[in-house]
């Protein structure tokens, strides 16, 4: 029972620093005062309606969506493909091939962040909300390959053969039984990727041009005292965003295990 | 029920010379076999003999380096396996986990012609059959081990194929459910006439459900013979090994006569052997001769036999209930040899180095090479 108390301390202390910046943040949201300081000033909601009449944030809220959501799609079916030929084929090169793909998962981002625009700027491509997708699909593929890849990986190889035994071809075989079975794997894999760009900061920072995303926009609002409760707000609504996403995904997560009652091992959440 | 062919059916598959390479692993060499229509057979040999392989060659999961496969008369070379007339339970049952029981069992139809009612009937008659009527809406997942076991069956046996290709469904379940579904398997069979094809290590459940069997070694066929010729006339000394347990005597063929061989066996003199016991055609010199525990009768005080009798002292005693098992040191054997006995009224089990006289009988021996 003694470690047990010395490490339930440990818990405590990690869980707080963790979360108590997280509960600070509606904290202040709500606060009637423009300064980030104990004691609160006051209940108010005027910094919700300000985020209503900003435009360059909606501009900027656009722009990340449209970037997250094409990400997690483009990202997501890349990762489908390169996952299913790394676990069922064997093709030359196939190591440093899968090595390559995996790389940026290690790199600094902003070696990324910089090679990719000094290239870009040599092609004398313009830069955009599309140079940003392609930089973010670069970095959230690796996720969804590692995701996907264990997906691929439990499934019993025989379900395919049986399909196939049984008269499908090996396309309605991917379509009936392949991709019904791997897609808490899918939806793992959109979700994180989605999460990934819409709060990925340096190659946005880089890549964007004019079009600023969410986390560029923000950044650049903390050179204005007053825009920090505003952000306080927009900080709030995008942490409940999250939450009800998470628990959206995990609820088909554990919606498909049970159908296909595999062991619940855990998942991300 | 109908009742089986004596007479052996046409062929509905045939090997001829069929080789298997996995890069310089040669999995399969030269298999020529055929297997008759309606019939029960099974390949039966040790883990790695590549068994399953050559079951894949005709299911089409595995493509075969050189020789022909034909399947009731057409070369299977350029049909996928979608396409060929066999159906498949897989040792894993491959059940699909995200579909109902019946979704299961009506995969292969959807394929096929026909209303949405029929193949409701034909899914139901299915279950039926494999005794899981009324489970069709159950989730797959949540079955046991022998009813995964029927939904794979009656999954693969809804189309009705040419031959359904069985490997080590049994090995997943208990012994006793285990010896339930051999004899439901064989009536299964008897019942729709497919032939089945089915893979083993198991020599007992082989000798107990099929018509014919081909025992492997190495990517070869050893011998392909009905359970009882293989039992009581093995052509090799690794045959007779693998299949239950048999007494080897180191021996030499002194002559070859009309009817078959003079032997002389160390230990047990000289026995006349008929042709037809020494199926590996010995051609004289040094050889052995195997005979099984069952073939050797302990004979009790006051009975006689007008068979050889050989004296000898007992050196272990494994009692199975109803039968014992004794090793029994000859004279003039060196190594004990196997026997066993029925335990019936009047029959003490023995002691450990009791002395007893042993009867056999020359024609229960067969001569290897
Ligand atoms: N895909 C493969 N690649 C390389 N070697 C293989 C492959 N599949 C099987 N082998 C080899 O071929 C040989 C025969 O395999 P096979 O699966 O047919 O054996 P088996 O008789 O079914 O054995 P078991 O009773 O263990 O299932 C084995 O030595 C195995 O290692
Ligand atoms: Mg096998």
């Amino acid at each position: 029972m003694k470690g047990g108390t010395g490490f339930r301390i440990y818990a405590m202390v990690y869980l707080v620093f963790l979360y108590a910046p997280i509960v600070l943040l509606p904290m202040f949201a709500f606060n009637n005062g423009i300064i980030i300081a104990f004691p609160l000033q006051g209940f108010t909601t005027q910094w919700f309606a300000a985020l209503l009449d900003d435009p360059p944030l909606h501009d900027a809220v656009r722009n990340s969506l449209i970037i997250a959501v094409s990400v997690s799609i483009l990202s997501t079916t890349l990762g489908v493909f390169a996952a299913r030929a790394s676990t069922r084929f064997n093709f030359p090169f196939k190591g440093p091939l899968m090595g390559l793909i995996m790389l940026p998962l290690v790199l600094p981002e902003i070696i990324v962040a910089v090679s990719l625009l000094v290239v870009l700027l040599g092609l004398g491509v313009s830069l955009n909300i599309l140079t940003v997708i392609l930089g973010h699909v670069l970095v959230c593929t690796p996720f969804c390959i590692a995701i996907l890849t264990s997906a691929f990986q439990s499934l019993d190889r025989s379900l395919e053969e049986a399909a196939y035994d049984l008269g499908e071809t090996p396309l309605s075989t991917f379509r009936l039984i392949i991709l019904p079975l791997v897609m808490p794997g899918i939806v793992s894999a959109l979700l994180i990727s989605f999460t990934i760009s819409l709060d990925e900061f340096i190659i946005a920072f880089f890549l964007a041009g004019t079009q600023a995303t969410l986390p560029v926009y923000i950044f650049s609002q903390f050179r204005f005292p007053q825009a920090v409760p505003v952000i306080m707000a927009l900080g709030t609504i995008l942490v409940c965003l999250s939450i009800l996403l998470l628990s959206i995904a995990e609820f088909f997560r554990r919606r498909g295990l049970a159908r296909s009652g595999a062991k619940d091992t855990g998942g991300f959440l | 029920m109908t009742e089986k062919p004596t007479m052996p059916g046409p062929t509905m598959i045939e090997f001829r010379d069929v080789q298997k390479y996995y890069g310089d692993y040669h999995a399969l060499r030269g298999i020529t076999a055929e297997i008759r229509a309606g019939e029960f057979f099974s390949l039966l040999g040790p883990s790695g003999c590549g068994k399953t392989t050559l079951l894949r060659t005709i299911a089409g999961f595995e493509s075969i380096s050189s020789g022909v496969v034909l399947i009731d008369g057409k070369d299977m070379a350029q049909v996928p396996a979608n396409q060929r007339p066999t159906n498949m339970v897989f040792q894993s049952y491959a059940i699909f986990p995200h579909l109902t029981v019946a979704e299961n069992v009506g995969f292969g139809l959807r394929r096929e012609a026909g209303s949405r009612e029929d193949k409701a009937r034909r899914v139901t008659e299915a279950l039926e059959m494999v005794g899981l009527k009324g489970y069709g809406a159950r989730a797959a997942h949540a079955l046991s081990g022998g009813q995964r076991q029927r939904v794979a069956l009656a999954r693969a046996l809804i189309l009705k194929p040419k031959v359904l290709l069985l490997d080590e469904p049994l090995s997943a379940l208990d012994k006793k459910m285990r010896e339930n579904m051999q004899v439901e398997l064989i009536k299964l069979q008897r019942q729709v006439g497919i032939t089945f094809i089915l893979v083993t290590h198991d020599q007992e459940e082989a000798l107990v459900m099929s018509d014919r069997i081909a025992v492997m070694f190495e990517g070869q066929i050893a011998q392909l013979d009905d359970p009882e010729t293989l039992y009581r006339r093995p052509k090799t000394r690794q045959v007779a090994d693998f299949i239950g347990t048999m007494n080897f005597l180191p021996a030499e063929v002194a002559a070859q006569t009309n009817e078959g061989y003079s032997v002389d066996v160390a230990g047990l003199g000289r026995c006349e052997i008929t042709e037809a016991q020494a199926p590996g055609a010995p051609t004289g010199g040094p050889a052995s001769v195997g005979f099984r525990p069952e073939t050797l009768t302990i004979l009790y005080e006051g009975q006689t036999t007008s068979d050889r009798v050989s004296e000898g002292t007992v050196e272990e005693v494994v009692y199975y209930g109803d039968m014992t098992y004794y090793d029994v040191k000859l004279d003039g054997i060196d190594t004990p040899v196997r026997l066993s006995m029925r335990n019936l009224p009047g029959r003490p089990v023995l002691d450990i180095r009791t002395r007893t006289r042993v009867s056999w009988s020359p024609g229960a021996l067969v001569l290897f090479r």
